[in-house]
C-alpha cells in the first residue's frame, strides 16, 4: 500500500477519540445509549470510541449497499445488514467513519427515524462540510478533512488498508474510500 | 361562496352603496338591523339581544364552554357563507372574514365637510349638531371594532378598495366594486385551475429537466429515498433603481427534509463563475438559506459511485 503522507497519526486519533468519548459520556449520562456502527469503515472507530465512553451502552451494526439496476438506470440503495435490536425509546448514536456527500447518512437517519428512537444523532470521525450535499447534522465530529483520498483506521482502498493504525493520504489515481 | 363586506362612515352613502350592490347581485344584505333576527342563535335570549345591542364588551362574554358571542357570530356567518353569497354591511364583518379568500372588503368614506352637509339635510340640524352626531357615530363605530375584534376599522390594510364619495355617485361606486369583484373572481378561478393542474403534475408527471445531469441527479436522490422538488423557488437577487427585479436565481433542487437547495454546475467555467456569484448573493440576501453547489467534478464522482457502469 503506497501512501503520500500520514494525515492523522495513531496518537492523534487516540487523543481525539478519547475526547469524543468524554463528551458523549457527559451528554448521555442516565440515557439508554445505543451505538450503531455503519459497516465496514467505522468498525475500528466504534470499538475505540465505545471503550472511551464511561457509560453502560449497547452496540449494533448496519450496512448499506448500492445494487445495480438491471434496467441500466441508477441502482437501488438498500440495507444489506439491518439492526439486530429494536431501537424504540433508545438514544441512537450513528457512528460513521467519514461523511462526505451525506447521502448514505441521510438515508440511514430517515430510515431510523421511522423506528421510534428517543433521539438519533451522528458521530463522524471524519467529515467535509464543503462536500456535503445535504445538511446532515453531525453532533460529534473528529476531524474536518479536505477532498483527498484516505486510507487506514477502517478506511479502505479496494478492501485493503483498513487495519492501518493511522490515516494516510493515498497516491492519486488509486480508488479510495 | 363570494361575499362583499361594506364598511362605511356615517353619511358617506355607504348604506346606499351596500343596498344597490345587494339589488344588482341578487344577494341578501346582512346588516346590524337584521343580523340577530336573521341568525337567532347569536342572541338566544331577549336579555342577550338587549346586551348585544347595548354593549360591545358583551360580545366577548363566554356563553357556553370556551365560546364567546363573537365566536358564535363568526361561526354562524361562516356556515351561512358555505351555501350563500351575501353583501354584509358593518358589525366588523371585514375583520370577521379577513382571512376568507372569497371575501372582497370595501370601505366607503367622504370628507368631513361633505358628511356634515349630508347630515344637516338628513336630520335637519345645525352644522355644530351635525358634526357632533358624526363624531359620536365615528367614535362608537371605532370603539365597537376595537373592543370586539381588537382591530382599527380605519386601517386601510383591512380593505381591498376604499371609495371616496365626495365626487363619486352611488352608481359609480357600485360599478367600481362590481368591476373589481368580477376581475377578482376571474383571477380566483384561474388560481383554482392552476392549483388543480399542479396537483395533477405532482402526482403523475416528473418535471421537465433542463439537461441529462439534472435528470441523473434526481435519480440518485430517488435511490437514497431523499424527497426533492425541482426548481420550487426563485430568489430575486438584483433590483433596478425603481425596485424592479432585474436578476433572479432558481436553484435546481430543494431537498425538503434537509431544508437544502442544490444547484448543479456541469457547464463550462464561465457559467460556474456566474452561478457562484448568484449563490453568494442568495446567501447574503436571504440569511439562513442553505444552498449548495455541486461542481462538475463532484457530480461525476457521485454519478460514477452510484452508477459503476453508467454513461452520461
Amino acid at each position: 500500500m503506497k501512501y503520500k503522507r500520514i494525515v492523522f497519526s495513531e496518537e492523534a486519533l487516540s487523543a481525539r477519540v478519547r475526547a469524543l468519548g468524554k463528551q458523549i459520556t457527559e451528554d448521555y449520562a442516565g440515557k439508554d445509549l445505543l451505538l450503531v456502527s455503519v459497516l465496514k469503515g467505522s468498525v475500528f472507530f466504534l470499538t475505540d470510541l465505545a471503550r472511551a465512553i464511561d457509560l453502560p451502552l449497547q452496540i449494533d451494526f448496519m450496512s448499506v449497499g448500492i445494487h445495480p439496476n438491471p434496467g441500466g438506470v441508477a441502482g437501488v440503495v438498500r440495507i444489506t445488514k439491518d439492526l439486530d435490536h429494536d431501537i424504540a425509546g433508545k438514544h441512537v448514536l450513528l457512528i460513521e467513519d467519514i461523511v462526505r456527500a451525506g447521502l448514505t447518512t441521510g438515508y440511514l437517519m430517515q430510515n431510523l427515524e421511522a423506528r421510534g428512537a428517543a433521539s438519533i444523532r451522528v458521530c463522524a470521525l471524519l467529515s467535509n462540510q464543503a462536500e456535503q450535499l445535504i445538511s446532515v447534522p453531525i453532533a460529534y465530529s473528529g476531524f474536518e478533512v479536505p477532498k483527498t483520498r484516505l486510507v487506514g483506521y477502517g478506511l479502505d482502498v479496494d478492501e485493503q488498508g483498513r487495519n492501518l493504525p493511522f490515516i494516510a493520504e493515498i497516491q492519486t489515481g488509486v480508488d479510495g474510500n | 361562496m363570494p361575499v362583499i363586506t361594506v364598511s362605511r362612515q356615517m353619511c358617506s352613502l355607504g348604506d346606499d352603496v351596500a343596498e344597490a350592490l345587494s339589488r344588482k347581485l341578487g344577494w341578501e344584505l346582512i346588516a346590524r338591523n337584521n343580523l340577530f333576527s336573521r341568525f337567532p342563535q347569536i342572541a338566544p335570549t331577549p336579555y342577550d339581544l338587549h346586551m348585544l345591542n347595548e354593549s360591545a364588551k358583551y360580545y366577548l362574554k363566554q356563553r357556553e364552554g370556551e365560546r364567546t358571542f363573537r365566536d358564535v357570530l363568526q361561526q354562524e356567518l361562516q356556515e351561512y357563507l358555505k351555501d350563500h353569497s351575501a353583501v354584509m354591511m358593518g358589525f366588523g364583518s371585514q375583520v370577521l372574514l379577513a382571512d376568507s379568500r372569497d371575501a372582497l372588503h370595501v370601505r366607503i368614506i367622504a370628507p368631513k365637510k361633505t358628511r356634515i352637509q349630508r347630515a344637516r339635510k338628513q336630520y335637519h340640524v345645525s352644522e355644530e349638531e351635525a358634526e357632533k352626531i358624526l363624531d359620536t357615530a365615528d367614535r362608537k363605530h371605532k370603539k365597537f371594532v376595537s373592543t370586539v375584534f381588537d382591530a382599527d376599522l380605519s386601517d386601510p390594510a383591512c380593505y381591498h378598495l376604499i371609495l371616496n364619495t365626495a365626487a363619486l355617485s352611488v352608481d359609480e361606486c357600485v360599478a367600481s366594486i362590481l368591476a373589481l369583484f368580477k376581475e377578482r373572481e376571474l383571477h380566483r378561478q384561474m388560481e383554482l385551475e392552476a392549483e388543480q393542474l399542479e396537483v395533477r403534475d405532482n402526482l403523475s408527471e416528473r418535471p421537465v429537466f433542463k439537461n441529462q445531469a439534472e435528470e441523473e441527479f434526481a435519480k440518485i436522490l430517488d435511490m437514497y429515498q431523499i424527497d426533492w422538488k425541482y426548481e420550487p423557488k426563485t430568489f430575486p437577487i438584483e433590483w433596478d433603481a425603481e425596485g424592479n427585479v432585474t436578476m433572479a436565481f432558481s436553484p435546481d433542487f430543494y431537498l425538503t427534509k434537509f431544508d437544502t437547495y442544490i444547484e448543479l454546475t456541469t457547464m463550462n467555467q464561465k457559467y460556474v463563475t456566474i452561478k457562484n456569484r448568484k449563490v453568494k448573493k442568495v446567501r447574503e440576501l436571504y440569511p439562513g438559506t442553505n444552498i449548495k453547489i455541486v461542481y462538475k467534478k463532484d457530480f461525476y464522482s457521485l454519478f460514477n459511485r452510484c452508477n459503476p457502469n453508467g454513461e452520461l
